[in-house]
């Protein structure tokens, strides 16, 4: 009795061992064209902790693939996109950006999407001067890799620098409070750039609270915030804390308005936190209610496909698809060095995540979008322009 | 802007901030009930008590969802008051059936064994659960019904969520039922005859093992409720939700003497106040305090607040 017991928590014990996810195997190719086809390389994850992220971004670019490639692909050429799941993990970001470069020998890799996974990535595609374009890492030192590495989305200064523009001079806040994740640097960047940014624009940071991850009772820090008097807080968390800190502000009887980054979006954040956000603001890379042609077009085709509207990781997925074939058009051949001078030069790529210029620095020079909730809709209030807060 | 502001340092937030360490508090002498209750029989410290807890809400949620009451996104039904009921009956008795099985499965067979075997069992059964859950639920954490509107409730100075008053008193009645069950009946008497000397109630004809069985479910029933209470009051569920809470939970069972009720209720309250005390200051220390706590409880009265100074049983 006691060995078959043994054995049943020795063979559960070793089911738990095995918990690997499957690996979504890269489709052949050869050098950075081949034949008919030109080969662009696309690594995010599908699989593990940030899938939906990955998942969404895919989805984005996959929808850009299509129409190139049924207006004719990109000087004559079809997109051939070769596509490696990095699984959530650094190494697998490594793994894949050795494949993209050495085995099928993309022109130009897009990716990653979490910082971590591009810091990753970089050194290897500028090692074999490979253009890399990541759509969404906001961390200032991904481009820092080389010249070969580039970046669609606005920074984590710059985001933080605009909420507080928007509070200061939209909203005539003058006492922030602030709530951060202490264990996440996203949060904290954020934080810390608002925080100089709001005080040099002559508010006030009335009170600084943080939390340590996978903290879901907030009330110490809401308490504290109650006492401070703020007129607004600042809380740039993701969605999942920040629905659970909306109710608990809420139920503590604190009726001022709440701001916050792009961590906030998801369509789960609304129903969640009920209509504890009602009238919040945030800051994100585009609003799906942007009534410019080329938004509405994306937002129904990629409704039309996958049942729900595209998230801004969606977006910045469409858009890096045109920005490399704008720069391969610009570059007039397919060669990695003048595909790669022709980015640095790209300006005014109009995408769905707004207008924007590539700078010095290899990153894009972007306007901010700021939202509000109302229901379950996030409406655009204004976009910031990075003028404004530089 | 003329109007005298309050500062975090004022008196208002110090109410405040004591209403939110007792509701936090009382969390923890719920699931404390289930440490100190098997160590006072077993001398075992249940590691995986943690987990129980975080089964209790997982338990609760899955019918739930069953009966179409966790929407995957938009409108939240409301749901009847029957049903509320239901759901804490099924994570009770789940709760209750896995604890007597970790019990059965885990320490029964080492019962004669050292304590460091029983001890180390302990903590690969937490382990062991921790990533079952992960594999069965998945790791993306879960909302949980609304099954009581959250509203705000203003009690002079200090607004609590009605969720956190629901946690105050209903762990305030099961505490108190706990301690009469315990002091007042047969089955308590076997549980404190068994505490006080396993060898000795077995020739006077207590079930031990129908004894310790019972003491089990009852520690894992309050660590459902613990459960199902805080899913309530924060709606998210993870399957590491156990870890901290059941960490906390320990020190508060050790802050109160390990092994006595009332000294698990007193030492839970006392964190959860102390919790809240430190964070209304320096909310980047909250996390330290049970860690702090229980150095000192052990360097300066390792028998706790109302634990008995009294025999060493190895």
């Amino acid at each position: 009795m006691r060995k078959a017991l043994i054995s049943l928590f020795v063979a559960a014990g070793l089911l738990v061992a095995f918990t690997a996810g499957c690996k979504d195997r890269g489709n052949e190719a050869g050098g950075g064209t081949t034949g008919e086809n030109v080969n662009l390389g696309l690594f995010v994850s599908t699989t593990g902790a940030i899938a939906t992220f990955g998942l969404d971004t895919k989805n984005g670019a996959e929808i850009a693939v299509a129409e190139i490639n049924e207006a004719g692909g990109i000087k004559g050429k079809k997109i051939n996109m070769v596509f490696y799941d990095t699984e959530s993990k650094a190494e697998s970001a490594g793994n894949a950006a050795t494949k993209l470069a050495t085995q099928d020998k993309v022109l130009v890799a897009m990716g990653a999407v979490a910082s971590g996974l591009s810091l990753a990535a970089a050194p290897v595609f500028q090692a074999n001067k490979i253009p890399m374009v990541s759509p969404s890492s906001t961390n200032p030192t991904v481009t820092e890799q080389g010249d070969y590495i580039f970046r669609i989305c606005y920074l984590d200064d710059f985001q933080g620098g605009a909420c507080a523009v928007f509070a200061y001079k939209d909203l005539g806040k003058r006492k922030a409070a602030i709530l951060a994740n202490r264990d996440d640097a996203y949060s904290t960047g954020l934080a810390n750039f608002f925080k100089s940014k709001f005080t040099a624009l002559g508010g006030q940071i009335v009170t600084e609270q943080t939390y340590a991850a996978n903290t879901s009772d907030f009330n110490t820090q809401v308490s504290n915030i109650k006492g401070s008097g703020a007129d607004i807080i600042f809380a740039p968390v993701y969605y999942t804390d920040m629905s659970l800190i909306a109710k608990q502000v809420k139920a503590q009887g604190i009726n001022v308005p709440m701001l916050g980054g792009d961590g906030w979006e998801s369509d789960k954040l609304v129903p969640e936190a009920g209509d504890a956000l009602e009238g919040s603001y945030f800051g994100n890379h585009y609003s799906q209610e942007d009534k410019a042609e080329n938004v509405q077009n994306f937002v129904k085709k990629y409704t039309d496909k996958h049942g729900k509207a595209p998230t801004s990781l969606a977006a910045l997925g469409y858009d890096v698809v045109y920005f490399v074939k704008q720069a391969i058009e610009q570059a007039g051949e397919f060669d990695r060095a003048k595909v790669r001078d022709a980015m640095a030069g790209i300006k005014d790529f109009k995408g769905v995540t707004g207008t924007f210029s590539i700078d010095s620095k290899r990153n894009a020079r972007k306007p901010i979008s700021m939202l509000q909730i109302k229901g379950a809709r996030f409406l655009p209030v204004r976009q910031i322009k990075p003028e404004e807060v530089e | 802007m003329l109007l005298a502001q309050a500062t975090p340092g004022s008196f208002d937030t110090l109410l405040q901030q004591l209403g939110n360490g007792i509701a936090m508090g009382s969390v923890y002498a719920l699931i404390a009930v289930g440490y100190t209750m098997v160590y006072g029989v077993l001398q075992l410290i249940n590691f995986a008590h943690g987990e129980v807890y975080m089964l209790g809400a997982y338990y609760s949620y899955w019918p739930a969802r069953w009966l179409g009451y966790v929407p995957d996104a938009g409108e939240k039904p409301s749901v009847p008051l029957y049903i509320v009921g239901l759901l804490f009956v099924a994570a009770m008795s789940a709760c209750a059936l896995t604890g007597m099985l970790i019990e059965r499965l885990a320490y029964r067979p080492l019962r004669k064994a050292s304590r460091l075997a029983a001890l180390i069992t302990a903590i690969g059964v937490s382990l062991l659960l921790q990533n079952l859950a992960q594999m069965a639920f998945s790791a993306d954490p879960r909302g949980y019904p609304q099954l009581v509107q959250q509203t705000s409730v203003q009690l002079g100075p200090i607004a609590l969520a009605n969720t956190k008053l629901i946690i105050i008193a209903v762990a305030a009645i099961m505490m108190t039922g706990l301690h009469l069950f315990v002091q007042h009946t047969r089955p308590g008497s076997a549980m404190r005859a068994v505490s006080f000397d396993m060898r000795t109630a077995r020739l006077m004809g207590v079930n031990v093992n129908r004894t310790i069985a019972m003491t089990f479910a009852i520690g894992s029933i309050m660590a459902a409720v613990a459960g199902m209470l805080v899913a309530m009051d924060q709606p998210r569920l993870t399957p590491m939700m156990g870890l901290m809470a059941g960490l906390k939970a320990f020190v508060a069972a050790v802050l109160g003497g390990i092994g006595s009720i009332p000294g698990a209720a007193l030492g839970g309250l006392l964190l959860g106040v102390l919790e809240a005390l430190v964070g209304w200051q320096k909310p980047e220390y909250t996390e330290a305090v049970a860690f702090a706590v229980l150095i000192v409880v052990l360097l300066v009265k390792p028998t706790g607040l109302l634990g008995k100074t009294g025999r060493e049983k190895v």
